[in-house]
Formats: structure tokens, C-alpha cells, sequence
């Protein structure tokens, strides 16, 4: 482990025209203007000029990346839970909304695997719930659904499926 | 892919849209035992370098969580190593430049709040424990962000009488450096007894010395859910079948926390902490713990049966967090800051809910005496002994107990403060005629009781 961090009193201190720092050092912003006003020059250990390193975030923080490996996702990565959408739908009824959100979901190449639709006393939902196909993206599927509608017809929403499993299953 | 009932999808789309579903913190810890360095200057050049570095992408990763999973996370915090632990290398007096390099940080991150302005004196004071007392008052009236907290007490050491009278002043000096706004500073400021070292929610943030380089936790809430789940019950359902429904409405805001806290420790490369299971109220109608116990089955919180009621809820959420998650921690339960829930604001105005009930209904809940208005010209003995007292609760029952007290200078027992936002409406509580001099006086340590003896 090297230096953590270098401050401007250890600027002033180590002085001379170039000052050579670990990779994983922090230089404080003190220490860059101390180094820009004494004209020293601050080194990054493959003699580059320094710029700050990715945090460092110590020891265990491999960890972090098998963070839900006691909760493996259905199918591996890539599949499954990855790929699954819920959408639903809530609003006054008319005729078309379904033909409406469907018709996006197709061009957004999503393959619906259920369709739930219930209308009670002039109001409906509508339920549906989509794989994402290899070309779609959740983001723009998302944003896509929520610029239909409109607060005095509908209101489209499109939610991970994870997050229904996570919060429904054991 | 299983495919989820129409009424599980709705389920969840009732508690984020109508039943403010939310993930009131997400929490990065951050250590700063190796800025420590004999230049309180330097100190404070590597705490605001540390905290930026590790921190920058804290808020922009949180609101893209926020995003994908569509459950808004409301505030992004940062807690650090208690500051005592940090500067006590620089022997430095006068701890408040590094206050104002926390606020700065926290500050260029964007933060809402930065906490582990603090210190650990249940036995004893370091000199930079001292110094730290000393410099809160001032610390947390030139900071904006900036969380101050202490334990005073522990079942395994006692309580420090010493340091409980001299938070006592410390927390009359702070709010009347912010006079001029309600005394605001005493709002941030928090002592403990058997304090949490993975403790997400402020004021009392703090990261503990037991805890990795950087770790990420998260504090869910939801007492919207909880008495939106408790509406749909009917008055004839018996106790049984209420703590059931909250168990079973706890489980799922705890297993929500943890997929949130566990993809944004991911995407920031860190290390998940836990989750703290609390159900934290807010000032807007339906957040609010105080409707959940009127729900259960009491005229208003206050009355006899509140703490029978919040015993229920507190066990109740505890339970069902457990089996959702192997990472609760924090806090977990229920908190009753008194100015921050509508329904215990109209609790006070209407005389329900005196100082010793609430005192009483800390013997149960998850927290202390938090955010409790009290006379601006309260003696320095009798806030004292109102801390005192408290502590003494979590002491003996082996639990964590607070008080963040605010005397608000210049008003007395029932006036009204305004601190605005989640802080919400202080109703002034009265602390009663008589105090405790001669307590204060004799100073000391009240040695550890029995149940601190377990090895």
C-alpha cells in the first residue's frame, strides 16, 4: 500500500520540479493548485501527468459484485429476469388502448407473453407481461410507454419483472 | 418467466403511486481513519479528497436505481468515521475546519446530508472527544449539511453522567447559536445510548470502526404502505391477524430496500451493508407512523394502549424485515420523531401526547425522544436529566435509544416552531416544574447494570 493521498504541506515539503505518485494515491485539490502555483509538477506512476485514480473502495469490494449471488437470477444472466417487463396500464376506458400499447411493444420488439384486461365502472387495467426481445432496451421501452396516454386517459408504466419477484417470492 | 397475478402487479403499483412507496435513504459509509494526520489542515485536504473521490458518483448511480427499478429514492447521504477518531492525531483544539471540509464535500457531491460529526464518550473523553464537544455548537451552525452525534452510553459500560451533562449544555449552546432559525442546529444533532455503527439514517449516521473501506446501505420507509395495509382490514380482525398483515407488508418494503441497496452497491463498485427496516414518517398526509396506531385500534396517539400498539408494530416490522433479508440492521423498527408526523403533531395540540408518554412509547419503538420540541429556557440539569432518563431505557433493555431535543430559545411550553421541509412543526412539550440539580451536580458514571454482564 502506497501513499493514500497527497496534501499541499506535502507538496511544499517534497518540492522539486516533478513529484511522482502512486496509481492508487488521491491528490488533494490543495495539493494540485500548491503544485500549479510552486510549478511543480505532479506524475502518475507510468510518468503520465496525474489524473485521479478509480476509487479504491478497499479489500472487500469484490464482493459487491457477486452481491445477488444468493438470489441467482432465473436462468443466468442475460435471460430470464433480465429481459422481463411488466406493463401496466390504468385509465378511463375507450376503445384502441390496447391495440395502442400493443402496436408500440411490436415495434419496440417485445413479445408479449400475457395479457390481463379488467374494466370496472368505466375504468380499466390492463396488465401485460413482456420479454424484451434481443434489439429492445428497457430505457427507451420505458420512456416510449410513459409519453402515451395522457392524465385524463391513460397512464402507462413499464417496471422491471425483478422487481416483482423480489418483492412477491421467496 | 413466472408469471405474477393481476393482483400482485397492482400491489405493487398501489404502494409506490398511492401509498408513497419509497427508499427514504441510500447511505454511502465511508472510512477516514487513514486521513488522519498530524496537519489538521492535511486532515481536512484528505477528507473532503476521500469523501469526493469515493462519493462523486453516489447521487447520479442512486437516480439511475431509482429509474430502472421505479421506486424513487429520496435522499442520498454519506456517513463517515466518527471525527473525533480522525482528528485526534492532529491534536488540534478546534475541530471545526473539519466540519466545513465535510460540508464542502458534501456539498460538491450533492448530497442531502453528511453525518459522523461524532464521537464515542460512554466511557471516557480523548482530548479530540473534547474538542469535538466543544466545537459542535459552532460546527453545526456554520455548516448547511453537516450531522453531529455521540454515545453517551452503553449496557456493557454504563452511562457517562459526565458527558450526558455536557451534551446537555452542548445542546442548549447549539440551538441558541441558531436562534434565529427555531434552533435549527439541535436538529442535527443526536446523542445515543448503545449506538449502531451501521446506522443509515441522519442524524445519527455514522460509519463504526468494525465496517469495510466504503459500504452502502440503505433505509426503507414506508409507513404509507404499512397503514394502507392496515385500512383494508376490517375493525372485527383481531390483534393475530394485525401484526400478520404488517409482517407480511414489512417483508416486502425490506425485500425492495435490498434489491435497491444491492444493485447500487454494484453499480458503485461497493460493498452492501444493510438494510434498516423503518418505518419512517414524514410530514405529508399518509406518512405518518401516528395513523398506523390509531389504525391498530387507539383514539389518538397518546391515549392508554399506544405503547401496547407500538410494541405490536415494532416486533411486527422487525419480524418481517428478518425474513425478507439477512442484512437488516441500522435501527430497524419504528420511529416517532415528533415533528416530522402530522398525526403526532395533532397529538401534542390536542394534549394527548405528553413528554412522558412519549418517553414511555420509547421503551418499545425503535429510536428515543426525537425531534421533541422543549422550552427554550430549559436548565442545563433538567435537558439532562431528560437525556439521562432515556438513555437509562436503552441501557437497561439492551436496546439503541436517542434524543435529538431542541430547546427552541425564546419559546415556552405549547408555542409553535416552524423548522419547514421534513423537519416539519415543533409543538413546544413541557419538561414539568422540578429538575434534578443535585444529580447533575455529583457527575460520575452509572455503572454498567447486570445485563451488561453476559460473557
Amino acid at each position: 500500500m502506497g501513499r493514500r493521498f497527497l496534501t499541499a504541506e506535502d507538496v511544499r515539503r517534497l518540492g522539486g520540479p516533478a513529484i511522482a505518485v502512486d496509481a492508487d494515491t488521491v491528490v488533494t485539490p490543495q495539493a494540485l493548485e500548491a503544485a500549479a502555483s510552486l510549478g511543480i509538477q505532479i506524475q502518475s506512476a507510468g510518468a503520465g501527468s496525474y489524473s485521479p485514480p478509480t476509487p479504491d473502495r478497499g479489500p472487500d469490494a469484490e464482493r459487491a459484485l457477486k452481491t445477488l449471488s444468493h438470489l441467482p437470477e432465473p436462468g443466468g444472466a442475460g435471460s430470464g429476469d433480465d429481459r422481463g417487463v411488466i406493463v401496466t396500464v390504468i385509465g378511463k376506458n375507450r376503445s384502441g388502448v390496447l391495440a395502442e400499447i400493443t402496436a408500440h411493444l411490436a415495434a419496440a420488439d417485445c413479445n408479449i407473453h400475457k395479457v390481463s384486461q379488467e374494466i370496472v365502472e368505466g375504468y380499466f387495467h390492463l396488465i401485460l407481461t413482456v420479454e424484451l426481445g434481443p434489439g429492445a432496451s428497457f430505457d427507451s421501452v420505458k420512456t416510449d410507454l410513459e409519453a402515451l396516454g395522457g392524465p385524463e386517459d391513460f397512464v402507462a408504466r413499464a417496471m422491471h419483472q425483478r422487481v416483482f419477484r423480489f418483492m412477491h417470492r421467496i | 418467466m413466472a408469471p405474477f397475478t393481476d393482483n400482485e402487479v397492482l400491489d405493487l403499483i398501489r404502494m409506490v403511486e398511492l401509498e408513497t412507496l419509497d427508499i427514504r435513504t441510500t447511505t454511502l459509509g465511508i472510512n477516514l481513519l487513514d486521513c488522519a494526520d498530524p496537519d489538521l489542515e492535511s486532515t481536512c485536504e484528505k477528507i473532503y479528497a476521500k469523501v469526493v473521490h469515493h462519493a462523486s458518483k453516489l447521487v447520479e448511480t442512486a437516480d439511475s436505481v431509482a429509474a430502472d427499478y421505479g421506486v424513487p429514492i429520496v435522499n442520498k447521504r454519506i456517513a463517515v468515521t466518527p471525527a473525533a477518531l480522525v482528528a485526534g492525531a492532529s491534536g488540534a483544539s478546534n475541530l471545526v475546519p473539519i466540519a466545513k471540509a465535510m460540508d464542502a464535500a458534501a456539498k460538491e457531491v450533492g448530497v442531502d446530508f453528511i453525518a459522523g460529526y461524532s464521537a464515542y464518550v460512554h466511557k471516557g473523553f480523548t482530548r479530540a472527544d473534547h474538542a469535538l464537544f466543544e466545537s459542535i455548537p459552532e460546527a453545526l451552525d456554520v455548516t448547511d449539511h453537516v450531522c453531529a452525534s455521540v454515545s453517551l452510553a452503553s449496557t456493557k459500560a454504563g452511562i457517562n453522567m459526565d458527558a450526558t451533562a455536557r451534551f446537555a449544555q452542548v445542546v442548549l449552546d447549539t440551538a441558541n447559536r441558531t436562534a434565529d432559525r427555531g434552533g435549527l442546529g439541535a436538529c442535527k444533532l443526536v446523542c445515543f445510548a448503545n449506538a449502531v455503527e451501521d446506522n443509515p439514517f441522519v442524524a445519527g449516521a455514522h460509519i463504526g470502526i468494525g465496517e469495510a473501506e466504503t459500504v452502502l446501505s440503505v433505509g426503507v420507509s414506508g409507513p404509507g404502505v404499512v397503514r394502507g395495509a392496515l385500512s383494508r382490514l376490517s375493525p372485527d380482525d383481531d390483534l393475530n391477524t394485525v401484526a400478520e398483515v404488517i409482517k407480511a407488508t414489512a417483508f416486502k418494503i425490506t425485500r425492495m430496500g435490498e434489491l435497491v441497496g444491492r444493485e447500487t452497491a454494484r453499480r458503485l463498485g461497493t460493498v452492501f451493508g444493510i438494510v434498516d427496516v423503518s418505518l419512517a414518517p414524514t410530514p405529508a398526509v399518509g406518512d405518518s407512523v401516528s395513523d398506523i396506531l390509531e389504525l391498530i385500534g387507539v383514539d389518538i396517539t397518546g391515549a392508554p394502549g399506544t405503547t401496547a400498539a407500538l410494541a405490536l408494530l415494532t416486533d411486527a416490522i422487525k419480524k418481517g424485515g428478518l425474513m425478507a433479508s439477512s442484512s437488516v440492521g441500522g435501527l430497524s423498527g419504528a420511529f416517532i420523531p415528533v415533528s416530522e408526523d402530522q398525526g403526532m403533531i395533532d397529538a401534542v395540540r390536542k394534549d394527548a401526547l405528553s413528554l412522558a408518554k412519549l418517553e414511555a412509547m420509547t421503551t418499545v419503538c425503535s429510536v428515543g425522544l426525537d425531534m421533541v420540541a422543549l422550552p427554550g429556557d430549559i436548565s442545563v440539569d433538567t435537558l439532562m436529566g431528560v437525556i439521562a432518563d432515556e438513555l437509562a431505557i436503552g441501557m437497561v433493555n439492551s436496546k439503541t435509544t436517542a434524543c435529538r431535543l431542541i430547546p427552541v430559545p425564546g419559546l415556552s411550553a405549547g408555542e409553535t416552531v416552524e423548522w419547514g421541509g421534513l423537519l416539519g412543526t415543533g409543538i413546544v412539550q413541557d419538561p414539568g416544574r422540578y429538575g434534578c440539580a443535585s444529580l447533575f451536580r455529583r457527575g460520575g458514571r452509572i455503572p454498567a447494570p447486570i445485563q451488561g454482564y453476559r460473557n
